[in-house]
């Protein structure tokens, strides 16, 4: 009882690595080990976001605060940043058609949607005109003069053609996998991206992060919507990492094996194969984190020749 | 020899205890001599070291090398003190072989009967275990002998010092604390001196009547001249007495005409304070009066205190009778202690116990005598004077203190009964042979190498006579304790007061924690020098064992002051250490053969320029460039700024708006300046701010346009420190050891940057993304700011010139003059056609742009403030409403009526009588107070047809014309355009009054309605300044009185009406 309390992500969380490349079914202990991990990454960053808030002088955390901790990411940022445009594309459609935008009403769908592949009914072209909003943040060339000068067509910014880049990698990658996919795996597929900690649990979401105590109580949708879309990030590259980890680790167990019981290896081979199929374990999980967590030298650099302990934040993933 | 034999083998059997012994010194031998090897030394004394090939091979090859070595090689530098007490012994006898010569050649030595040698060698160290009976033959020589063998022992213990530093190497961690030892005797020294200073002067003057013993005789015209003379002479009179005793060579300062017996005893127990004094490990703690405030319960504890300075200073008082009396004192002082410090564990225990030991080792050096009156003793004398006559023969000479008083004493104790106090009686013959033995001068020879030593006698078996024998082996335990390494102890002693003396020399120069500039330098001693030479030379010809014989050679004069200096080592005399440096200029007595000194690397020379600045680089290049954008973007952005205000608000201020000049930014370098060595420039200052300058391009460079310039501190620091850090860990890949692998450059900065968390590609990133790519951004932005502007400039020009913008980039007049439609040939304003050119004589078809840009000066001026600008100049005041009559209503419209009838019954108005004018008076029907509607009702829609006034009738009054306080508030259209809530507030809160509320009041006409307007306009101040469009209208509205109000709307309302 206590532990189906505990855990309120399982379905999302499996969604969300099946959609990351895990093919099996992974355990309880295991989306119970990424949720906690989400989790605690969620109140460090709105922790973190707080005291930002806090250095401008200002009580109540925005958008760019949240933004920030990720800067240093720009593929993640750019891909943040379109979401954050085609949401608000999706808002302004909505109040002008209330009937189109509806359809199209998915922050989650949009987020993956970002090639244009025609997913939204209310059609692309509309969108396209409408995407010119742009999401300006702080520390950009823009803010660094006190007026700004309205924006103009040609402009291409170089960042986001890297950035997509990366995008349509991923994309590239997806496709792959439904490449040979049937109808009915197609539409589990297309659920389970959808999958999302915030869409339409706002509420539940407040109540797992500790939004009260945390931060203040009613933060924006904005920021939500944000904290959605890098959670999934988050369970993305944690899934991504433990599978790397699980495959080292069949790896090693298959030359051990290979070692040991050169013989037996025909009698267990029916086996081997269905070996493979297993799901990612919490071990893996936690391996994974820790790799995610090992302190990079760039923030060790500043202790070189001086010793003591290195006392670090958890580091956002 | 290398194998380890079992822990209880060693326990059990001494001789395999012994072996182990051995084993270990040979191993110990054979690693010492390995030594050279890892420290090579080119010098040529050593280079026979290097000869030996550097072996760390097994055991066999230092076996083999084991038995060659031991000849090159002295014995094992520690060797265990007792040995070397032995073998001192044969310097002692040479040295004792060279003093006593010296002082045998004068004339008095010859009243001695036998020499004194022979005596002293006859015994030597039987004295030292044998205890000193009181009474006993050997009593006085006993002293003697006693104090010659702490001579030696001192001598011993110097040798073995000096000895010790060639061969072991002292630390200096204890020299502060032998400099702060020894600064505090010599305060107490001075406080003594002081004290007994202030004793003698209370009744100053007569030196006369200054005790100055024998010298009274002789000096006596000396005296009295000086005494005539007193005040004139500068010094105390102990300074003097000093001096008297110093001129008369043979007598010490404590030497008494009319007291027997003092010169001896007080000359013995200066001796031995001094030295309790001077053994500054343990004696700190006495030195002076304990004091009240560390110890509250002292005296009540102890009746009896005593310190050595009190003892110093009753000796300089001669309180002091006897032996006993000053010995007694002495001990005192230790019992004290060890009395109020109960606690077995107190650390001054162990002081006070080291003391008392040290005391009862010197005890024996002093005479034991009870000092008497001359007159007294002369008495009896008086009295004997027949049984020996010799003593008459010589009256000056006992008058002069020589005369042994163990003589007269020893007769005393033969005739007479000892006096009270008086412990022991000597034998007379034994203190002949001491007074003759020694003589005058050899005793102050002795007084000063005693004031030296610092030496305690090995505590073995010297039993004092007071019973302090028994303490004694219980000492010996305590002893230990902190004897430790007793070699490092005695070297402690020995060369404490040199290694004080040179600290001190030292700590003066240093003020707080730097260098006093003011101190003056120490400077190398020729001495100094010389013994380093000397030195060197010995080592140079691999003479070192020997004991130096022939120093003095070379330090002849001042040895005396440079005496305590010797005991220190070489490295405490770094000066004499330093060789001559070569002088660089030479002197060429030959014109001809002058040859330029080659200007090498060391010759003075102008520093090359540039170093502090940053070097050209293609990334510095895009920097400045980028700055550069910047700060023409920002050029444009300030003048967008003042374009957006000048839109919004209607008045601007001369100075409201700061020009944006920036300069642009040039890295200065420093001033010439010269240097005069190879090796990189270091100056820590030029330096740090020279990398806060590039740190705050950087800032610049990110977007700060300020920055404070604590956090520009804080950031240089941190930078500082991180390009540190990747300097030493660039270092420590170049310097990995040999027999690693080596790394290459690339490796090394590789793993270097890794180290300091960076890499290449992230550098390469910076240089791409935020730096270049910036580049880009900046001139993207800059163009569309530029062309914002123009468009903000000219609205109408930017629908023709949205694609080609650009050409409104570079200054663009002849855009807006027309100059482009000549190129093409074409009339563009039709001036041709006009004849305009002709007429004006105009050199082009162009509009003068002066025109032109007052024309769009005024297009853009903001409209309301246009508006209260030109209006003013434009129109005429247009003629007051005429007053509202009851006559004049009548032809307003039907609708209206009511509303103004109510309003003459009902308002406040007071009724004024009016001029009639000339009207097309609708027929005057009724009495004075017929209300007379008015047509210009409100405000703008009310038609401006003049109505005929009635004299004397009742107007309704403006609104204008009210007092401030009663006018209702401005009916106001909100922004929204819509009508919002009745006005809340009761008409007399309100600051303003309704405009339709009127009354004929042409007197009042003309001037309040600034005030009026001005009410309203500070109502409406919020709104209007915001909503300045909505505002407009209303403001509009109100032309009639806004033809001097409007622009001027910040004063306060009372201000005017009062």
């Amino acid at each position: 009882m206590a532990e189906k309390d505990k855990f309120k992500y399982r379905v999302e969380i499996q969604q969300m690595m099946f959609v990351s490349g895990e093919t099996g079914e992974p355990s309880p202990e295991t989306t119970g080990i990424i949720e906690e991990i989400v989790r605690g990454q969620v109140i460090e960053m709105l922790l973190q976001c707080t005291q930002l808030a806090a250095r401008r002088g200002s009580r109540s955390i925005s958008t760019d605060d949240l933004i920030f901790l990720i800067r240093h990411d720009k593929a993640k940022v750019s891909r943040l940043r379109t979401y954050l445009s085609w949401k608000d594309v999706r808002k302004t459609a909505k109040d002008q058609d209330p009937a189109g935008g509806g359809a199209a009403a998915d922050p989650s769908e949009l987020m993956d949607e970002v090639a244009g592949s025609g997913a939204a009914p209310a059609g692309p072209q509309m969108m396209m005109k409408q995407k010119k909003t742009k999401i300006g943040l702080p520390w950009e060339v823009a803010s660094y003069f006190s007026e700004s000068a309205p924006e103009r067509e040609d402009d291409e910014d170089e960042d986001e053609v890297e950035a997509n880049a990366a995008t349509l990698q991923r994309l590239k990658n997806a496709d792959e996998r439904t490449r040979h996919m049937t109808k009915d795996e197609y539409v589990h597929w297309s659920e389970c991206r959808q999958a999302s900690f915030t869409f339409r649990k706002a509420k539940r979401f407040r109540e797992w992060a500790g939004f009260g105590t945390v931060t203040e109580a009613k933060p924006n949708d904005d920021i939500v919507d944000i904290l959605g879309f890098l959670t999934f990030e988050i369970v993305q590259t944690l899934t991504e990492e433990a599978l790397k980890v699980k495959e080292q680790e069949d790896k090693l167990k298959a030359s051990n094996a290979g070692r040991e019981s050169r013989k037996r290896k025909r009698e267990q081979f029916l086996f081997h194969a269905q070996e493979s199929r297993t799901p990612i374990e919490a071990r893996h999980v936690a391996e994974a984190f820790r790799r995610l967590q090992a302190p990079k030298p760039k923030s060790r650099a500043m202790r070189n020749f001086s010793g003591g302990v290195m006392k670090t934040r958890l580091s956002l993933v | 020899m290398a194998s380890n034999p079992p822990s209880d083998a060693v326990a059990t059997s001494p001789d395999q205890a012994e072996l182990l012994a051995q084993a270990f010194r040979a191993r110990y031998q054979e690693f010492d001599r390995l030594i050279p090897t890892l420290f090579r030394n080119d010098h040529p004394c050593c280079a026979t070291l290097e000869i030996e090939p550097p072996v760390i091979g097994d055991d066999g090859d230092v076996e083999m090398l084991d038995v060659g070595a031991d000849a090159h090689h002295p014995p094992p530098p520690t060797k265990p003190p007792k040995v070397r007490v032995e073998e001192d012994y044969d310097f002692d006898d040479d040295d004792e072989d060279e003093e006593p010569s010296k002082p045998a050649v004068p004339p008095l030595a010859a009243t001695a009967a036998t020499p004194p040698r022979p005596q002293i060698n006859q015994s030597p160290s039987s004295s030292t275990s044998a205890p000193s009976q009181s009474g006993a033959p050997g009593g006085s020589s006993e002293v003697k002998v006693t104090r010659e063998k702490l001579e030696a022992d001192r001598k011993a213990a110097e040798n073995s010092a000096r000895h010790a530093f060639e061969t072991l190497f002292f630390t200096l961690e204890n020299d502060r604390d032998a400099m702060l030892e020894q600064r505090q005797l010599e305060e107490s020294d001075r406080q003594v001196n002081a004290e007994a200073n202030a004793a003698t002067e209370q009744q100053p003057g007569k030196l006369a009547s200054a005790n100055l013993g024998a010298s009274n005789l002789t000096l006596k015209h000396l005296i009295a001249r000086i005494d005539a003379t007193r005040e004139r002479v500068k010094v105390s009179d102990m300074e003097l007495r000093n001096l008297m005793s110093e001129v008369r060579k043979n007598r010490s300062k404590w030497a008494s005409e009319d007291k027997i017996g003092q010169e001896e005893l007080y000359e013995a127990a200066e001796k031995v304070v001094l030295e309790l004094r001077a053994n500054t490990e343990h004696s700190t703690a006495f030195l002076n009066r304990v004091n009240k405030r560390e110890a509250p319960d002292y005296y009540q504890v102890i009746k009896q205190p005593m310190d050595l300075g009190t003892v110093m200073k009753k000796l300089k008082q001669h309180q002091y009778k006897s032996k006993k009396e000053f010995v007694d004192d002495l001990n005192r002082i230790w019992d004290n202690c060890l009395t109020y410090n109960a606690d077995p564990s107190h650390f001054l225990r162990k002081h006070a116990k080291a003391m008392k030991t040290m005391t009862a080792s010197l005890e024996p050096l002093i005479p034991d005598i009870v000092i008497r009156d001359r007159a007294e003793v002369e008495a009896e004398e008086a009295g004997q004077v027949d049984a020996e006559g010799e003593s008459d023969d010589e009256p000056i000479m006992s008058s002069r203190g020589r005369k042994a008083p163990g003589s007269k004493k020893s007769r005393k104790g033969a005739a007479a009964a000892p006096r009270e106090g008086t412990p022991d009686v000597k034998p007379p013959t034994v203190h002949l042979v001491r007074a003759d033995s020694n003589p005058p001068g050899n005793n102050d020879a002795h007084s000063q190498n005693l004031s030296v030593n610092g030496f305690p006698t090995p505590t073995g078996g010297t039993p004092g006579p007071n019973g302090v024998a028994g303490s004694i082996t219980q000492l010996d335990l305590e002893e230990d304790d902190y004897v430790g390494d007793l070699e490092y102890q005695s070297w402690k002693k020995i060369t404490k007061k040199g290694r004080a003396k040179v600290a001190s020399q030292r700590h003066k120069l240093i003020r707080g924690t730097r260098l006093n500039p003011e101190e003056p330098a120490l400077i190398r001693s020729r001495i100094g020098m010389g013994r380093t030479i000397q030195q060197s030379l010995r080592h140079l010809k691999g003479m070192e064992d020997e004991q130096e014989e022939d120093i003095p050679t070379v330090t002849e004069e001042g040895e005396g002051e440079e005496d305590d200096q010797r005991l220190l080592p070489d490295y405490y005399d770094p000066l004499s250490c330093v060789p001559e440096l070569p002088w660089r200029t030479v002197w060429a007595a030959d014109e001809g053969e002058v040859e330029m000194p080659d200007t090498d690397e060391n010759a003075l020379r102008l520093a090359p320029r540039g170093l502090f600045v940053q070097p050209k680089s293609q990334l510095n290049t895009i920097l400045d460039a980028n700055l550069k954008k910047m700060q023409d973007t920002r050029k444009v952005c300030s003048k967008i700024t003042v374009i957006k205000q000048m839109q919004t608000q209607t008045q601007i201020y001369p100075n409201q708006f700061t020009k944006y000049d920036p300069k642009e930014f040039v890295e200065q370098d420093v001033d010439d300046f010269v240097i005069s060595e190879p090796g990189p420039i270091m100056c820590r200052d030029v330096a740090r701010s020279s990398l806060q300058r590039s740190l705050g391009k950087i800032f610049y460079h990110a977007g700060f346009e300020e920055f404070q310039p604590s956090a520009l501190e804080v950031a240089t620091d941190i930078a500082a420190d991180y390009f540190q850090k990747i300097g030493k860990t660039l270092m420590v890949y170049a310097e990995t050891p040999q027999h690693d692998r080596i790394f290459t450059p690339e490796e090394i900065i590789l793993h270097t940057l890794n180290e300091n968390g960076s890499d290449v590609e992230s550098l390469q990133s910076y240089v791409r993304d935020d730096i270049e790519r910036l580049g880009t951004k900046l001139s993207t932005i800059n163009e569309r700011m530029k062309s914002y502007l123009a468009e903000l400039l000219r609205p109408a020009l930017a629908d023709t010139g949205g694609d080609d913008s650009k050409l409104f980039n570079d200054g663009s007049e002849q855009f807006v003059g027309g100059d482009f439609a000549e190129d093409i040939g074409d009339d563009f304003f039709g001036f041709k056609e006009l004849g305009l050119d002709k007429e004006f004589g105009l050199a082009s078809l162009s509009v003068p742009l002066h025109l032109l840009q007052g024309r769009m000066h005024n297009a853009y001026q903001p409209t309301n403030a246009t508006n209260a600008a030109t209006s003013g100049e434009l129109h005429k005041p247009p003629p007051p409403f005429e007053p509202l009559t009851q006559t004049l209503l009548k032809s307003q419209i039907q609708l209206i009526q009511p509303f103004f009838l109510e309003r003459f019954t009902t308002s406040t108005t007071i009724p004024v009588p009016i001029h009639p004018i000339t009207a097309p008076a609708s027929p005057p029907n009724s009495d004075s107070n017929a209300v007379i509607n008015d047509t210009t009702t409100t405000t703008t829609t009310g038609d401006s047809q003049p109505a005929p006034a009635v004299e004397t009738e009742e107007a309704l009054l403006e609104d204008e014309d009210l007092p401030v306080k009663q006018r209702p508030p401005k009916p106001r259209l909100p922004p929204t355009g819509k009508i919002s809530m009745p006005r809340k507030r009761p008409l007399q809160a309100q600051g303003g009054g309704s405009k339709k509320k009127k009354k004929p009041n042409p007197v009042v006409n003309a001037s309040p309605t600034k005030g009026g307007h001005k009410g309203a306009d500070m109502l409406e101040g919020k709104d209007n300044r915001k909503e300045s469009a909505g505002a407009q209208g209303m403001v509009r509205s109100f032309s009639k009185m806004s033809e001097d109000g409007g622009a001027q709307g910040m004063m306060s309302p009372e201000s005017l009406v009062a």
